[in-house]
C-alpha cells in the first residue's frame, strides 16, 4: 500500500501526474478544471469526490485521454498524453487506461466474451492471447457461465464486473471508475467495492470518481476534493 | 390551440439536426431536380415531331414551283384555294455547291426569307440572327450538323461565275426541312448558277393533309390551278415527320429507363430520409410531451420539421431542373429535328408536388405514431438498435479472422433490416444506373462506328469535288470515274478501294422498291455489323438489313428473286445486317446483283488505309491527285452522327444525377446510423479504437448492402442494357449484333460492379470521418 502526503502536487515517478491542468469548455462560463495539479502513484487508490458539477468526470475525462484540457500538462505511465494526436492517443488508451463506467457503457449487440476481448483486439493482441486473457478475467469476475451471453439480459452488478473485466482485459496501469457503484443497489455496490479493493490489493493503480463518502472511505487511500473545478482538500481513506 | 409552439419546435429540432435537414434538402433537391428533367424528357420524347409542327406551324406542303411559268398573280392565286388555311412564299432558292476551308461540303439548297418568322413554317433560331445583308446564310439545324458548321463559318460557293461566299450568322430549324439554309431574298439571284432556271418554294397549309391520299389531293389542287409545268417538285410533312420520328424515337427506351431509375430511387431515399428523421426525432417528441405538447401538435411539429427543408429542396430542385433542362432538351430538340423544346408547366408543378406529397406522406405515418406515443414511450423510441436485432451477425463477425474494427463494421448493418435493405435498394439502383449508362455507351459506339464504318472505312470518295456540276442529275462521266480507280491504286497508303453503286430493284411480290447497294469488288472488310448469318462470300449471295426480313417475311438461308431492272436473279440471303433504316435494303457484289454497276448508280469508293498512313494525309494526295475539275472528292469519315453525340451526353447526365442521389442516400443512412450509434462510437472510442479504425468501421457499416447491391446491380445493368439497346434498335427498324450488346466481359463487369461499393464508400466517407474525428467524450455524452 503506497501512503503520501494529502495534499500533493504530485512527484518524480508518479503514474498520473496533472500540472496546472485547466479545461475550459466550448460556450464560455467558469473552468470545468481550474489549475489543478496533482499526482497518483502506482498502487495507489485515490477517490475524487466533489458535489455535481464540481469537475469530478472531467478530471477522469482527461486522466483516460477522452478529452483535452485547455492547458496544463497529463501525463499516464509516464507519458504526456494531451500533446499526442488522436490516433496516438486511442493507442494509449487501449494499453494504459482502463475505464469502468457509471452506466457500464458495454455494447449490448456482443456477447460477454466479445465485450471484454474488444479493447484487447483494438490493441492488436493475438486472438489466442485475448481469449485466454478474458476467459482468466471472466473467471475471477465470477462469470465463466455468462460467456455467450448478450449484457442486457444480464444484472446490473454482474454487467458491472463484465465492464470490469473489461477495463482489465490489456492489463493497464491504470484503472479509472466513474462511479462504479451508482448504478448498482448498496449490496451489489458493496460487492463491485470489494472487487476493485481485491484488484488494488494486486498492485493495480486506481482512481475513483465517487458521490458516496463511504465507497471513498472504505476503499481509498487518499481522497481528493474538488469543488467548482478546483482542488479544495483532501482525506485519508480507510486503505491508508 | 396554438400552432406556433410546435413549428416553433420543429424548426428548434431543425437547428439542431442541421446535418439531417440539409440531407432531406439535398435528397429532394436531386430527387426533384431528376424527376424534373426525368418528366420533361418523356414529355419532349412524346410525339415531339406533332408539337414542333404545331407550335412552328409546319409546312403540310413544300411546293417547288419554276416561277418563270407562271405569273406573280397566278403564284398568289394559289393562297386562296379552297382548303388552304395558311401559305407562304414563294421564296426563291438555288442549289448550290459548298466548301469549306478548301473542302467539298455537298449540295445546299437556300431559300431567299426575310425573317424566320411568317404564316407557315416558323424556323426557330437556336443561335445567331437572321440574315440581314446579303453574304449571310442562316443553315438548318440538320444540314449545319452533317459537317459540324458553326456560326461564323465562312462557306465559299462554287461553280458560279463569280467567287461567292456566305458567313453562318445563325443556325435555325425548319421543322419541315424546307430548306438548308435561308439568304436575303436578293441573294438568291447571285447564287443561280448559269443557265439554272429559277426556282421559288410555296408552303402551304390544309384543313385535310392528315393522310398520303389528303397531301395528294392537295397537290393536284395546286397544281392544277397552276400552269402546266410549274410545279416541279413537292415535300410532305409526312416525310419530315419520318425522317425526324426515326431520329428521336430512339432515345426514348433510355430517357424512360433512367427516369423511372431516378423516380424509384427518389421514393425509396425520401422514404428512408423521412422514417429515420422521425425515429431520431421521437426522443424530443417525447420531451416535449412531457411538458405538454398534445398529440395533434407532434403532429404538426414532426411534419414540420421534415416538411420545411423538403420544401426547400423542392423549390431548389424544380428550380436546377429546369436550368439543367435547357441544355438538354435543347440537345433532345437537335435530336428530334425540331426547334425548341421547354419544360412543360406542369413538369415543373408535378415533380415538386408529387415529391412533396411522398415526403408527407411519408412522415405522416411516423408522425401520427409519435403522436399517438406516450411521453415515455417516445423517449424510449429513440434509442439504439431494437434488441435482439443482427445479434447472431456479430457472433459470426467476431469469430471471423479479419480485423475487428471490420467485423464491427460488416456486423452493423443487421441491426436495423429495413433500413439497411432500403439503401441496399438504393445503392443497387444507382449501380444499376452506373453500370447500365457505362454498358449503353459502349454499345452505342458499337453501333455508331458500325454505322459509320469509320474504323474500317476511314475514307470516302464522294461526287460533291469541285467540279461537280451545279443541279441534280447531272452526274460525273466514265473518264472521271475512270480517274479515280487510277488515283486510289496509285495511293501506297490504300489498303483496299471498293466501288459502291445503289439502286432501286424489285422483289416480286413485296410492295415498294427495296434499296441495293452493289460492290465492285471485295466488300468483306467494309465491317458491316452482322446480326445474322454471315457476309456474302460467293457469287449469288447477298446480305440484308432488318427492313428487308421484317418486309418480305423471308430469313436468313433463303433464297430471294431480285429484279434489277435488266435482270432477274435469285439470290441466297447469306445474313443479316446492322443497317438501321425503314427502307429494305439489299448489299451483294456487282456480279450478283448484275445492271446495277451503271456509272449512273455509282455512289462513292470506300477506301481502307494501310497502317501508318494518316487519314488526313491521304484525302490530300489523292484530292491533289484528282484536280480541281473532277467532280469526286476523298473527304474523311466522321465517327457517329449528332444523335449518337446528344444520347452520349444525355447518359451521361442522368447517370451523373442518379449517382448523386444514390451516394446522397448512402450519406443518409450512414449518418443516421451513425445517430443512432454515437454512444456506441463513443464507447468504442474510449476502448482504445483510432479514428483510423472508426473510419473503416463506419465505411464497412455499408460494405455488405453494397456489394449484395453491386452483384444485384451487374445483371440487371446487362438485361437493362440488352433490353434497352434492342428496344432503341427497334425504333430504328433493326436488329443489332450480338457484338452491340454483349458489351460487359466478366472482368470489366465486375469492375463495373465494383460502381456500388465506390458509390457506397463516397456517400459514408463524410460521416465516417465525421465519427473518426468526434472527441470521445464528446461521442460519449450526445446520444
Amino acid at each position: 500500500m503506497i501512503e503520501r502526503s494529502v495534499i500533493d502536487h504530485g512527484a518524480p515517478g508518479d503514474v498520473i501526474q496533472l500540472d496546472g491542468v485547466t479545461k475550459t469548455y466550448q460556450g464560455g462560463g467558469p473552468p470545468a478544471l481550474a489549475d489543478v495539479s496533482m499526482g497518483v502513484a502506482a498502487g495507489e487508490v485515490v477517490a475524487v469526490m466533489g458535489p455535481s458539477g464540481s469537475g469530478k468526470s472531467t478530471l477522469l475525462n482527461l486522466i483516460a485521454g477522452l478529452d483535452r484540457p485547455t492547458s496544463g500538462a497529463v501525463t499516464v505511465a509516464g507519458r504526456r498524453i494531451d500533446t499526442l494526436s488522436e490516433s496516438a492517443l486511442a493507442r494509449f488508451r487501449a494499453r494504459h487506461v482502463g475505464i469502468i463506467f457509471q452506466f457500464f457503457n458495454l455494447l449490448d449487440d456482443l456477447t460477454v466474451e466479445d465485450n471484454v476481448l474488444l479493447p484487447a483486439q483494438l490493441a492488436g493482441a493475438s486472438r489466442r492471447q485475448a481469449r485466454s486473457r478474458a476467459g482468466e478475467l471472466l473467471a475471477r469476475m465470477g462469470l465463466e457461465s455468462f460467456r455467450d451471453k448478450y449484457p442486457a439480459r444480464m444484472s446490473g452488478g454482474q454487467r458491472q464486473r463484465v465492464a470490469i473485466a473489461r477495463a482489465l482485459v490489456n492489463s493497464p496501469a491504470v484503472l479509472l471508475a466513474d462511479e462504479p457503484t451508482g448504478a448498482l443497489d448498496t449490496a451489489t455496490g458493496q460487492e463491485i467495492g470489494a472487487l476493485l479493493r481485491e484488484l488494488n490489493e494486486g498492485g493495480q493503480t486506481l482512481v475513483l470518481v465517487t458521490h458516496d463518502p463511504g465507497l471513498a472511505e472504505r476503499y481509498a487511500a487518499r481522497t481528493v476534493r474538488l469543488v467548482d473545478g478546483r482542488l479544495a482538500g483532501a482525506g485519508v481513506g480507510a486503505l491508508r | 390551440m396554438s400552432w406556433y409552439g410546435p413549428v416553433r419546435t420543429a424548426t428548434g429540432g431543425l437547428m439542431r439536426h442541421k446535418v439531417q435537414a440539409v440531407v432531406i434538402g439535398m435528397v429532394l433537391l436531386v430527387s426533384t431536380a431528376s424527376a424534373t428533367l426525368g418528366l420533361a424528357l418523356l414529355a419532349a420524347g412524346n410525339a415531339p415531331f406533332t408539337h414542333a409542327f404545331a407550335a412552328q406551324h409546319g409546312a403540310d406542303l413544300a411546293v417547288t414551283v419554276n416561277p418563270a411559268r407562271a405569273t406573280a398573280t397566278q403564284l398568289a392565286g394559289v393562297r386562296d384555294l379552297r382548303g388552304v388555311t395558311a401559305a407562304a412564299g414563294p421564296f426563291a432558292e438555288a442549289t448550290v455547291q459548298v466548301q469549306y476551308q478548301g473542302q467539298p461540303w455537298g449540295q445546299f439548297t437556300m431559300a431567299g426569307r426575310a425573317s424566320a418568322g411568317g404564316p407557315v413554317d416558323d424556323a426557330v433560331l437556336s443561335s445567331g440572327h437572321w440574315p440581314d445583308a446579303p453574304g449571310q446564310v442562316v443553315l438548318d439545324e440538320a444540314s449545319q450538323d452533317f459537317g459540324g458548321l458553326q456560326v461564323g463559318n465562312r462557306l465559299t460557293i462554287t461553280g458560279l461565275p463569280r467567287a461567292t461566299s456566305l458567313t453562318v450568322v445563325g443556325i435555325a430549324n425548319s421543322v419541315t426541312d424546307t430548306a438548308d439554309g435561308w439568304v436575303v431574298p436578293g441573294e438568291i439571284a447571285a447564287l443561280q448558277g448559269p443557265g439554272t432556271p429559277p426556282s421559288a418554294q410555296l408552303l402551304y397549309r390544309f384543313t385535310s393533309a392528315g393522310t398520303s391520299a389528303q397531301l395528294g389531293a392537295d397537290l393536284a389542287e395546286v397544281t392544277g390551278a397552276l400552269p402546266a409545268g410549274t410545279v416541279t417538285g413537292h415535300y410532305p410533312w409526312l416525310s419530315a415527320e419520318s425522317q425526324n420520328t426515326s431520329n428521336g424515337a430512339i432515345m426514348e427506351p433510355f430517357v424512360v429507363a433512367f427516369a423511372l431509375i431516378g423516380l424509384v430511387m427518389a421514393v425509396l431515399i425520401v422514404a428512408n430520409v423521412v422514417s429515420g428523421a422521425v425515429v431520431a426525432g421521437y426522443y424530443r417528441i417525447g420531451v416535449l410531451k412531457s411538458i405538454g405538447l398534445t398529440p395533434a401538435q407532434v403532429v404538426v411539429a414532426y411534419l414540420s420539421r421534415v416538411g420545411l427543408p423538403a420544401l426547400a429542396g423542392c423549390v431548389a430542385g424544380v428550380v436546377a431542373g429546369n436550368v439543367l433542362a435547357i441544355p438538354v432538351l435543347s440537345k433532345s430538340a437537335e435530336a428530334y429535328g425540331v426547334g425548341h423544346q421547354g419544360v412543360p408547366w406542369w413538369a415543373s408543378v408535378l415533380a415538386p408536388a408529387g415529391l412533396l406529397a411522398l415526403t408527407v406522406l411519408a412522415a405522416f405515418g411516423p408522425a401520427l405514431r409519435a403522436g399517438r406515443l406516450s411521453a415515455t414511450q417516445a423517449i424510449a423510441a429513440g434509442r439504439a438498435p431494437a434488441a435482439g436485432r443482427g445479434y447472431a451477425v456479430h457472433r459470426l463477425a467476431a469469430r471471423l479472422r479479419l480485423p475487428r474494427p471490420i467485423g464491427l463494421g460488416l456486423a452493423a448493418p443487421f441491426a436495423r433490416p429495413a433500413r439497411t435493405a432500403v439503401s441496399l435498394a438504393a445503392i443497387a439502383f444507382g449501380a444499376t444506373a452506373l453500370i447500365f449508362a457505362f454498358g449503353l455507351r459502349s454499345s452505342l459506339d458499337q453501333a455508331s462506328a458500325a454505322q459509320s464504318q469509320s474504323a474500317t472505312v476511314p475514307v470516302e470518295i464522294q461526287p460533291n469535288g469541285p467540279g461537280t456540276a451545279a443541279g441534280p442529275g447531272q452526274w460525273p462521266d466514265a473518264a472521271q470515274d475512270a480517274a479515280v480507280t487510277a488515283a486510289l491504286r496509285a495511293q501506297p497508303g490504300t489498303a483496299h478501294q471498293t466501288t459502291v453503286y445503289e439502286d432501286g430493284v424489285k422483289l416480286p411480290g413485296l410492295p415498294g422498291s427495296v434499296n441495293a447497294w452493289a460492290f465492285g469488288g471485295s466488300a468483306s472488310w467494309l465491317g458491316y455489323g452482322v446480326i445474322a448469318g454471315h457476309w456474302s462470300d460467293a457469287p449469288g449471295q447477298v446480305d440484308v438489313n432488318t427492313s428487308f426480313l421484317t418486309a418480305s417475311g423471308l430469313s436468313v438461308g433463303d433464297t430471294a428473286t431480285v429484279d434489277t431492272g435488266t435482270a432477274q436473279v435469285t439470290v441466297h440471303i447469306a445474313g443479316e445486317v446492322f443497317y438501321p433504316d425503314s427502307t429494305p435494303t439489299v448489299f451483294g457484289s456487282t456480279q450478283t446483283l448484275p445492271g446495277l454497276a451503271t456509272p449512273g448508280n455509282l455512289q462513292q469508293w470506300d477506301v481502307a488505309l494501310r497502317p501508318g498512313t494518316t487519314t488526313a494525309g491521304y484525302v490530300q494526295a489523292v484530292n491533289h491527285a484528282l484536280g480541281g475539275s473532277s467532280p469526286w472528292a476523298a473527304t474523311t469519315q466522321k465517327d457517329g452522327g449528332q444523335f449518337y453525340s446528344i444520347a452520349i451526353g444525355l447518359i451521361g447526365t442522368l447517370s451523373l444525377m442518379v449517382g448523386i442521389a444514390a451516394g446522397l442516400g448512402v450519406l443518409n443512412t450512414v449518418l443516421m446510423t451513425t445517430r443512432d450509434r454515437v454512444h456506441d462510437l463513443g464507447i468504442y472510442k474510449a476502448l482504445g479504437m483510432r479514428p483510423g479504425q472508426v473510419l473503416t468501421m463506419v465505411v464497412c457499416w455499408i460494405a455488405v448492402p453494397a456489394v449484395i447491391a453491386g452483384a444485384i446491380a451487374a445483371p440487371a445493368a446487362v438485361a437493362l442494357n440488352t433490353a434497352t439497346v434492342r428496344a432503341m434498335a427497334a425504333t430504328a427498324h433493326t436488329g443489332v449484333p450480338a457484338s452491340f450488346t454483349q458489351v460487359f466481359p466478366p472482368s470489366r463487369l465486375a469492375l463495373l460492379a465494383l460502381a456500388a461499393l465506390v458509390l457506397a464508400a463516397a456517400g459514408a466517407l463524410a460521416p465516417a470521418i465525421w465519427a473518426a474525428r468526434a472527441r470521445p467524450v464528446v461521442a460519449l455524452r450526445t446520444e
